[in-house]
């Protein structure tokens, strides 16, 4: 059984403009023990995806208008406020993209992680803070005890992420999402706060989503990947499977626009880029939503009606009338994994 | 005097980008943007700011224009005609002295409101002034200038501008401007330092000053017009500030001496007979009110339209 | 802590002398002395006794000097009007009274208006929200004497609640007073609050807060109030100050036995003592208010603590 099962996740936003469908029909689970990294460009909705299981969408212009969040059992999106805050922290836990404001800048990261422990579990605040500097550690903050009384802005950025990573673990969650958890810090920053991630979730033995629009990041991270586009997932299949064999052409086009530093385009000098912008979410169109960006999009069903997500391979879900093994000229991949 | 409210932002979803081609989302053409035309977009769909704008214009109208129509003179003195309420001959009555309320109201407004601009634009000079070269230069300049900001904020308020007004023997209409913006100039040009410091921070002004351009290019061109904004925002705040301030001064009996009017003045007149003719004292109170009202709405409605964070949900 | 504590009293000092010596000039630019222009003429000779005993005919840093003296040991001199009468006296009596309204004005319209505010805040948009913010964007807009007026004649003239329109001695007496002169800075602490309020909500951090599963009570208890309140306290101060030296108006029209008509009355007799006895006092509470709000400030947002003043 799946740790959490989302099942035609719709999340619009009601705004003087229009309804913004910025999730609409999502479904991926995540197994016990697993990493499911969901990528796609900015806008695609995948944060307000997260938002949503977490029930942290802004209440007033947003509304899961329909489908279900499955977490050990219960529904979700059916439990009130006080209820999901029962579950926040405790069950599942949320770190988010920007470390540098992330933090209240006018209370101590001591209390900002005690606070958290005190809620879930009836200990006195000496237990507490001793488990907090046991986060710190872990989390590989050094001289832990007397950090516990500084305030955020004495901290670096990759070490406020830490911190963040430190509240997130400490009521021993099943399922932790990492909302862009290295965007905003330097590249070897990023590295040791994957390895960290990693670590920690084995030991934890813990799930994990981590979002991303890096597929570098993905790539060593997940175990299985989602990709979204314009508020759908477009392609779902394991890490090895997805890379090997892209079967959507914006999956393609994304791995196409990887630098490489060897193979066949070395040569050529230029990243490959997507022409065109996404579509408006206010009023998406009834045919496939990547069709004006596609290069094999010609005056066929696809620019009439809505493509479905259907499994192409085993464990490999696409949504396309184009798929990669389907064109014409192509040979039929070999499954991995 | 204090930062105002601001509406809670929506989430921007992507949707409003512009490509390199002029066309937007998925293909749809869109129109060019320009600064100043989005923001006026944006101030005339705040309806209490609108109505805020029209009012304020209207009784701007009122003080200009209803003396010279008016049929009465608002220092005729006529005893048979005193403290009657409103009526079709004297719409908002007459006073003690059997004057019509409603020209004086407009001669008054035009003291008052004069008295006001007067004063904003005084404080502005000054504040622009002080605040610019304070943020600009910087350095240990703009630390003294500070302190001494820091000191002048603690004079108290009304006990000063007092003071001043006795300086000149006669208060006069100027004598209020000097007066009333002498005491009341710290806070603009604290505002302008602020702005200042930030765009001069700004990376393009760096890249201007990098490529060399003199400093009163930079100023001009691209530190000012920025500021422009901050700068309409503080008219209509500080100018319910003056005219308060001219109000409380005649009114405690300091002001312009009789019988020229102005609002405060009359109502300091309508003091005395308010149980039995409340409208005396009235009129120049809703005038003044409505006024401070009208500025405070456009204030808002000005920040909301100008700064492009802030959106309506 | 302590040292910045130190170092915003030190400053202090040089800011209240500054003071003095703005009023001082400024007094002295007003035309004429208080034996001249006084109802009943008086001999030229006794004129020149008088400014001699007074030490008006010193030169002017003398007597300034003199003054900071006198000051430093609390002594603001005897009236030069009001004769029998020391500055002292007309500031023990009466500056007591002012000091009372315009704290229990600062008290009522804090409160009141944070209150408001944050409730206005926490549901904004809703009608809650739009009727708070529109009596508060009118009774902004009243002018004090406005407001001390409409209360006068609802409450004391037209309805009799027993509420006294005169004289500051039963608690009742300071009621209608109290409000009158705390009705705009309620208002303003109001539309303030809110928008502190609005802004940090929308703060990532508030959203951590809320990821973290705390109660709802406790975020807006904590998280929310301590990092919006830091621009409140700092228009706090001015507005203390405000309130203290500013009442004059509502002792008029209540006839409240405060410095401000003394004020008035003074300045307008040239009574130098007097005048400056009071702006240096009603200074110095301003000051003293700012300074206090400074170290709050100190308190409430850590980050302040370390940056170089």
């Amino acid at each position: 059984m799946a740790l959490l099962d989302v099942t035609d996740l719709r999340t619009h936003f009601f705004t003087r403009e229009g309804t913004v469908r910025a999730v609409d029909g999502v479904s991926f689970s995540v197994e016990k023990g697993k990493t499911l990294g969901i990528v796609g460009e900015s806008g695609c909705g995948k944060s307000v995806t997260a938002l949503s299981i977490m029930g942290l969408i802004p209440k007033p212009p947003a509304k899961i208008v329909s489908g279900s969040v499955l977490y050990d059992g219960r529904d979700l999106t059916t439990l009130s406020e006080r209820q999901l805050e029962d579950v926040r922290a405790r069950e599942i836990a949320m770190i988010f993209q920007d470390p540098m404001t992330s933090l209240n800048p006018t209370l101590t990261i001591g209390t900002q992680i005690t606070e958290t422990i005190r809620r879930h579990y009836d200990v006195s605040q000496k237990q507490a803070n001793k488990k907090a500097i046991e986060l710190l550690e872990k989390v590989r903050i050094p001289r832990a005890p007397e950090r516990l009384s500084d305030y955020p802005h004495r901290f670096s950025g990759g070490m406020r992420q830490r911190v963040m990573i430190a509240i997130a673990l400490s009521c021993d969650p099943k399922l932790l999402i990492a909302d862009e958890p290295t965007t905003a810090l330097d590249v070897t920053v990023q590295a040791s706060v994957l390895d960290l991630l990693d670590d920690l979730r084995h030991e934890y033995d813990m799930s994990m989503i981590i979002i991303t629009h890096d597929m570098g990041v993905v790539a060593e991270a997940a175990d299985d990947i989602v990709v979204m586009y314009a508020g759908q997932v477009v392609e779902h299949a394991s890490t090895l499977e997805l890379f090997d064999n892209p079967e959507h052409p914006y999956t393609e086009a994304l791995l196409g626009a990887l630098p490489q530093l060897e193979g066949a385009n070395v040569r050529q000098g230029r990243l490959t880029a997507i022409p065109g912008r996404p579509p408006d979410l206010i009023n998406p169109p009834e045919a496939c939503r990547f069709g004006p960006r596609c290069r094999y999009a010609g005056s066929d069903d696809c620019t009439v009606n809505e493509p479905q997500l259907r499994e192409i391979r085993r464990g490999h879900w696409v949504r396309s009338a184009h798929p990669a093994s389907e064109r014409s000229g192509s040979r039929v991949p070999e499954q991995v994994g | 005097m204090i930062i105002d409210p601001r509406e809670a932002p929506t989430p921007t979803i992507a949707g409003d980008v512009v490509s390199p081609d002029g066309t937007g989302s998925a293909g749809a053409p869109l129109r060019q943007s320009n600064l100043w035309r989005d923001a006026w977009r944006r101030y005339i769909r705040n309806r209490a700011a609108l109505a805020a704008g029209v009012v304020f214009i209207l009784m701007l109208l009122f003080v200009i224009v209803w003396p010279i129509i008016s049929p009465y003179d608002p220092n005729e003195i006529d005893f048979s005609a005193r403290s009657q309420p409103p009526s079709l001959e004297h719409p908002f009555g007459t006073d003690t002295f059997g004057r019509d309320l409603m020209t004086r109201a407009a001669v008054g407004g035009r003291v008052s409101i004069g008295i006001g601009f007067a004063a904003t634009i005084a404080i502005l000079l000054i504040g622009v002034t002080y605040g610019s070269i304070s943020g600009f230069v910087g350095g240990r300049l703009d630390n003294g200038m500070m302190r001494v900001l820091d000191a002048l904020y603690g004079l108290p308020y009304l006990p000063f501008a007092i003071i001043v007004t006795q300086i000149f023997g006669n208060v006069t209409f100027w004598t209020m401007v000097v007066a009333l913006s002498i005491v009341s100039w710290f806070t603009t040009a604290r505002i302008v330092r602020g702005q200042v410091i930030t765009l001069k921070e700004n990376d393009y002004i760096r890249a201007a000053r990098a490529v060399g351009a003199r400093w009163h290019r930079v100023l001009g061109r691209h530190v000012l017009p920025n500021t422009l904004g901050v700068l309409i925002i503080a008219i209509f705040l500080e100018l319910p500030g003056v005219i308060l301030g001219e109000a409380i001064l005649s009114f405690i009996g300091l002001g312009i001496s009789p019988p020229d009017a102005s609002w405060g003045q009359m109502a300091n007149e309508g003091r005395a007979a308010y149980r039995t003719s409340p409208h005396i004292i009235a009129v120049p109170s809703i005038m003044i009110a409505t006024l401070i009202l009208s500025a405070n709405f456009i204030a808002d409605g000005l920040r909301d339209a100008l700064d492009p964070r802030t959106r309506e949900t | 802590m302590t040292k910045l504590i130190i170092r915003r009293l030190i400053w202090t000092i040089p800011v209240i002398l500054l003071v003095i010596f703005m009023t001082f000039i400024l007094m002295r630019q007003i035309a004429g002395n208080p034996f001249r222009t006084s109802e009943r003429a008086i001999p030229v000779e006794i004129q020149r006794n008088l400014e001699r005993k007074f030490g008006l005919d010193k030169p002017w840093y003398e007597q300034y000097w003199q003054y900071v003296q006198n000051v430093a040991t609390f002594d603001l001199g005897p009236s030069l009007v009001l004769r029998n009468r020391d500055v002292n006296d007309i500031v023990k009596e009466h500056f007591k009274v002012s000091l009372e309204l315009g704290a229990l004005s600062f008290l009522f319209a804090f409160f009141f208006g944070v209150l408001i505010g944050a409730l206005s805040g926490l549901r904004a948009n809703s009608w809650v929200d739009y009727t708070a913010m529109f009596v508060s964007n009118v009774g902004y807009a009243l002018p004090s004497f406005l407001v001390a007026t409409l209360l006068i004649y609802f409450f004391a003239l037209q309805w009799d609640v027993g509420l006294p329109t005169s004289g500051w001695d039963t608690w009742q007496s300071k009621i209608l007073p109290v409000i009158a002169l705390g009705l705009a800075p309620m208002a303003a602490f109001a539309r303030l609050v809110r928008g502190t309020m609005l802004e940090t909500l929308q703060q990532d951090y508030i959203r951590t807060a809320r990821a973290k599963g705390l109660r709802w009570r406790r975020v807006v208890g904590l998280h929310v109030l301590r990092n919006s309140m830091i621009p409140v306290i700092t228009a706090a101060g001015p507005t203390l100050g405000f309130l203290i030296t500013g009442s004059f108006v509502i002792e008029q029209i209540f006839a409240i036995p405060g410095i401000g008509r003394y004020y008035v009355t003074a300045v307008t007799a040239r009574d130098y003592s007097v005048v400056m006895g009071l702006t240096v006092l009603l200074a110095i509470i301003v000051i003293l208010a700012n300074m206090v709000v400074d170290i709050l400030y100190g308190f409430l947002d850590p980050r302040t603590r370390d940056a170089r003043t």
